[in-house]
């Protein structure tokens, strides 16, 4: 026995129906009209090409983010000093927030906006979703900040400027090592749920054991952790003579200061996440003596290094550039300079866009660079080759608010140890 | 071995205490509205940058303004007892903006739960545009004085820390005695009791209410506050994973249960404490499976009486 | 303008939010979508990169047959775990019960990063793909989008149907008129997490990637929100609501560094100007008797 439903019931239910057809028709409008509208067919334009830049302004990622937006304007300053090019170039920056699905729609966007290379997203994680896409359309991709293992392995259009730890990390603990050739008991401390970190202490790791050092304890902390009163007691009691960190710039500055606190007096390492002079006013004089590997040194005496340090102070004051700003000046420097070549060679009249996206994957690779990083080049697989890497030991000011990261040691590729 | 247990004893206090603290600015407005101020994390936030600038700390090179602060600055227990001021004030307006007008229609409490979100999100990013996502510490000066580290009977713990707890236990008294001794309080716990009934009694509900929400937004900015001289600021974003840790303390203890607050803290703390190091990627964990757990057995949580009764 | 990438992502909204629409239709808060939505997701990713039996060539691609498998394998086994979980959470009322599946999210995300097989921090990477471009993506989010709404117009006229809205009128009555009200509320959680398992199976796939925090409490919250702003009252809503709510921050990229703050002001305004959401019972009964008028 079923009741009749009351006439209100079929009314609602029909416009329902109505609804739902009207949606249906919209959806498929939309789709429709959103087709694939990558505009690579076209022939290439005159005038200056766009560079589109999809970097991390909201969310959580933003901390590295708002560095890398400093490092592009930084890089269209030094371009537009620098003479007039053969082949004017512009940057077009979207918001790729830190998530995954915010990075796909970012590139999407400046794709269709017939940009001729990316540059980003900010996050490994991000990198995953959004590179495939650009690979499978032939936009080349240059990732200022992605030092997960697999990221070149994505396709052929996918390079980085950001180095794995692996080349790098080795070096500080050499330096801490050789400061202490007695040190026997280390214990290391990462965040479990950061893949730059994950990353990076494999790294470490394993270079510890090339040196036939086993950690006394293995820390793992999250990301969102800045109060670490419960691991830091607990690798205490182990009475480690070395530590070591891989964490990012907040959180390693307050786990430094909260060692330092409660009484650990001996030497720490940390990795590439704290290359940054924001940890100074999180650490303060507790950042004093600790020993970090670089991918880029402030201190390096080039002239182009000179001059990126020189319009960076311009813009934001008297204080270093932290490492992820000069990999993302070096991540536009390299395209701006391959594309001025390609240019020089005309190899950018009358093709198609998407020809012109190949032909400067094909130049980038082809490159060598000298940048604030050192200079570098790159593998057929996109890989950077960074050939100088430095040893680095903070040094505060009096005070405790300000320091440099003074620079102990450069290393070229080849001295290097795993 | 009576130092490992003093040590993890340490610890728990140390983190239960901010927890406890959080709890209770939700428990407050759960007792008088029975909804969830979803804007608490924010609040949070708002009080440790607003100490952070009282204390006269400038805006990083991404801020609105970089390098602006102001011309001087206060000692940091009065600036801690302004921002707290200050947030309760910021809570109050989410009152007026998220939940008045929904009470006035009569709308159903879930509207609360995503209007309260909304407004935790514009302050988070209003926040951000402000100050830029850069970490900041206090000076140094803050609280000059101090030694470092306290050493208990073999157990370490920061001198910030302690003084943490103390500043949340004292916080804790004084609401404890306010809600029991003074009118105010009485005619809070009326409304939590009974809202009709308290009216009949001449207590302006409405008036309770917005209590309600500034002393709840001044407990949120306390405990930022306090974890801002700690642990440093660590961007907009640093009150989100203790809004979401107090939310589950709320319920460990009891919906609406201050003293379960309390306890529920304290014994979040606990837990996290006694996760061995080798598991702590499983701590975050922990905390919401012995929630689940409380849920299961005793729905109405540790502390709590029926979920009809409040406060 | 919206492209079929952007497209796709607001018919995974449309799917989610219907996904926390279903439970509340039977009167329960239950925020555990994105729990469900994380399982679909993972099993996709690791049979697609694991399991040389779906055909997941070197260059990349699935057949689609395999991912048709994937996402029936996906809402099988959400759907499994709803059912455990369903019979213990469900006993728990209002808030109490939202608290509890947003604990379920957490712990899950919890175990999906610590679990050896999953990744880790960094996930799953290079899932391999039915379809060379976005566009292809379309037409399998909109055929579940359909399958799924057909299903919902349908429920309203069946017993099922009938006991979720008498439940949720008023629950006590409804089990006075015999209504078995626990398995009544079990199958409208259950089904609630086959949808968001599906759903997570094809958005691996659309990701190219997957990680632990895919599922996580801040999805909860959205996901509840493309409900209350779409309005609870009718599938509709949702399906308004997600599509709307996910398209919003990506029109609102003109305006910049605010668009989150804009974002959240809707968030915060919506609920406060159209308490019911913008599908309401009446709006429908106005366009079930468009054109009545004029035939009389």
């Amino acid at each position: 026995m079923t009741p009749t439903p009351p006439p209100s019931t079929v009314v609602r239910q029909r416009g329902a129906l109505r609804l739902a057809a009207l949606l249906a028709a919209g959806i498929g409008a939309l789709a429709w009209l959103g087709r694939s509208s990558d505009p690579a067919a076209q022939p290439l334009t005159a005038g200056p090409l766009t560079l589109g830049a999809a970097i991390a302004f909201t969310g959580n990622a933003n901390l590295y983010g708002q560095d890398q937006r400093m490092g592009l304007a930084v890089a269209e300053r030094w371009a537009q000093q620098a003479g007039p090019p053969a082949r004017p170039v512009r940057v077009l920056l979207e918001d790729g927030a830190s998530d995954e699905a915010s990075a796909i729609a970012a590139f999407n966007l400046l794709i269709r906006q017939g940009v001729i290379a990316l540059i980003g997203p900010t996050l490994s994680q991000q990198a995953f979703a959004a590179d495939p896409i650009a690979q499978r359309l032939g936009v080349p991709v240059v990732a200022p900040s992605n030092t997960a293992k697999g990221i070149p392995e994505i396709g052929h259009f996918i390079s980085r400027v950001s180095a794995q730890s692996s080349v790098i990390a080795p070096l500080s603990l050499d330096e801490a090592l050789r400061r202490d050739p007695g040190i026997r008991r280390v214990a290391v401390f990462y965040a479990q749920d950061d893949a730059y970190s994950t990353a990076e202490v494999a790294i470490f790791e394993k270079a510890l054991a090339a040196r036939r050092l086993t950690p006394v304890t293995v820390q793992r902390t999250q990301l969102a952790d800045n109060d670490f009163q419960t691991p830091i007691t607990a690798a205490l009691q182990l009475r480690p003579q070395l530590l070591v960190l891989s964490v990012q710039a907040v959180a390693g500055g307050n786990l430094i200061r909260q060692l330092r606190e409660l009484g650990y007096r001996g030497q720490i390492v940390v990795g590439n996440g704290l290359n940054t002079p924001n940890i100074y006013p999180i650490c303060q004089r507790w950042c004093d003596g600790i020993l970090i590997a670089q991918a880029y040194s402030p201190e390096l005496n080039t002239p182009i290094n000179r001059r990126f340090q020189q319009l960076f102070r311009q813009a934001h004051g008297d204080r270093p550039p932290p490492q992820i700003t000069a990999q993302a000046f070096t991540s536009y420097q390299v395209l701006f300079e391959a594309i001025q070549r390609l240019q020089r060679k005309g190899g950018l009249t009358g093709v198609t866009l998407g020809q012109a996206r190949t032909r400067l994957m094909a130049e980038l690779l082809r490159g060598r660079y000298d940048t604030p990083l050192g200079p570098i080049g790159f593998t057929p697989k996109g890989e950077v080759l960074q050939d100088r890497f430095y040893v680095a030991e903070v040094r505060m000011a009096p005070g405790g608010r300000d320091g440099r990261f003074a620079l102990v040691r450069e290393r070229t590729l080849q001295e290097a140890k795993p | 071995m009576i130092d490992v247990l003093l040590q993890t004893l340490l610890n728990a206090a140390a983190s239960g205490g901010v927890y406890a603290l959080v709890a209770l600015g939700y428990t407050l407005v759960f007792s008088v509205l029975g909804v969830i101020n979803f804007a608490q994390g924010a609040l949070f936030s708002i009080g440790g940058y607003l100490t952070y600038l009282l204390m006269g700390g400038r805006i990083g090179v991404n801020g609105a303004l970089p390098g602006w602060g102001l011309p001087a600055g206060l000692p940091f227990w009065l600036a801690l007892l302004l921002a707290a001021a200050g947030s309760g004030l910021v809570g109050l307006l989410v009152e007026r903006v998220a939940f008045a007008p929904l009470r006035r229609r009569g709308a159903e409490p879930l509207l609360a739960l995503i209007t309260s979100l909304g407004a935790g999100v514009v302050l988070v990013n209003l926040l951000q545009l402000l100050m830029g996502a850069e970490g900041y510490a206090f000076p140094e000066a803050a609280l000059a004085g101090l030694p470092n580290a306290l050493v208990i009977g073999g157990a370490r713990i920061r001198s910030v820390q302690v003084l943490l707890l103390a500043v949340c236990a004292f916080a804790v008294l004084v609401l404890t005695l306010w809600l029991e001794r003074s009118k105010g309080g009485r005619a809070l716990r009326a409304v939590a009791e009974d809202a009709t009934t308290a009216q009949l009694l001449g207590i302006n509900s409405e008036a309770m209410v917005r209590l309600a929400f500034v002393v709840s937004g001044a407990l949120a900015g306390l405990g930022g506050g306090l974890v801002g001289v700690s642990v440093s600021l660590a961007g907009p974003y640093m009150g989100i994973s203790y809004g979401l840790k107090g939310l589950a303390v709320l319920v460990l203890g009891g919906l609406g249960s201050v003293s379960g607050a309390i306890a529920g803290g304290l014994l979040m703390g606990l837990a996290e404490a006694l996760v061995p190091s080798d598991a702590s990627g499983w701590r975050d964990a922990v905390a919401f499976a012995i929630l689940f757990a409380v849920l299961l057995l005793r729905p109405s949580g540790l502390l709590g009486r029926r979920p009809v009764d409040r406060v | 303008m919206i492209d079929n990438g952007l497209l796709v992502q607001m018919l995974i909204g449309a799917l989610l939010g219907l996904s926390v629409y279903l439970p509340l239709a039977a009167g329960q808060l239950s925020l555990a979508t994105p729990a469900f939505y994380a399982v679909g997701g993972t099993l996709a990713a690791l049979l697609s990169t694991r399991w040389s039996a779906l055909g997941a060539t070197a260059a990349g691609t699935l057949p689609l047959g395999s991912l048709v498998l994937e996402l029936l394998l996906g809402g099988l086994l959400a759907g499994l775990l709803a059912l455990l979980v369903g019979r213990l959470v469900l006993r728990l009322q209002g808030i109490y019960l939202a608290i509890a599946t947003i604990a379920l999210v957490e712990i899950l995300r919890v175990a999906i990063l610590n679990l050896p097989f999953t990744g880790g921090a960094v996930g799953i990477f290079g899932i391999p793909q039915p379809f060379a471009t976005a566009a292809g993506y379309v037409l399998p989010a909109l055929a579940l989008l359909a399958l799924a709404g057909w299903w919902c117009q349908r429920l309203e006229g069946m017993p099922l149907g009938r006991a979720m809205a008498a439940i949720r009128d008023d629950e006590l009555a409804a089990r006075c008129m015999g209504i078995d009200t626990t398995n009544v509320k079990l199958s409208a959680f259950v089904l609630s997490a086959v949808l968001a398992g599906s759903t997570g199976a094809l958005a691996a796939h659309f990701l190219n990637t997957w990680n632990a925090r895919q599922g996580s409490f801040d999805v909860s919250i959205t996901t509840l929100a493309f409900v209350v702003l779409g309005g609870s009252r009718s599938w509709l809503g949702p399906v308004v609501g997600g599509l709307l709510l996910t398209a919003l921050p990506e029109l609102l990229r003109p305006v910049g560094d605010v668009r989150l703050v804009l974002f959240g002001l809707v968030i915060l305004l919506g609920p406060v100007l159209a308490p019911q959401g913008l599908i309401t019972p009446a709006l429908l009964a106005r366009l079930g008797r468009w054109g009545e008028e004029k035939e009389r």
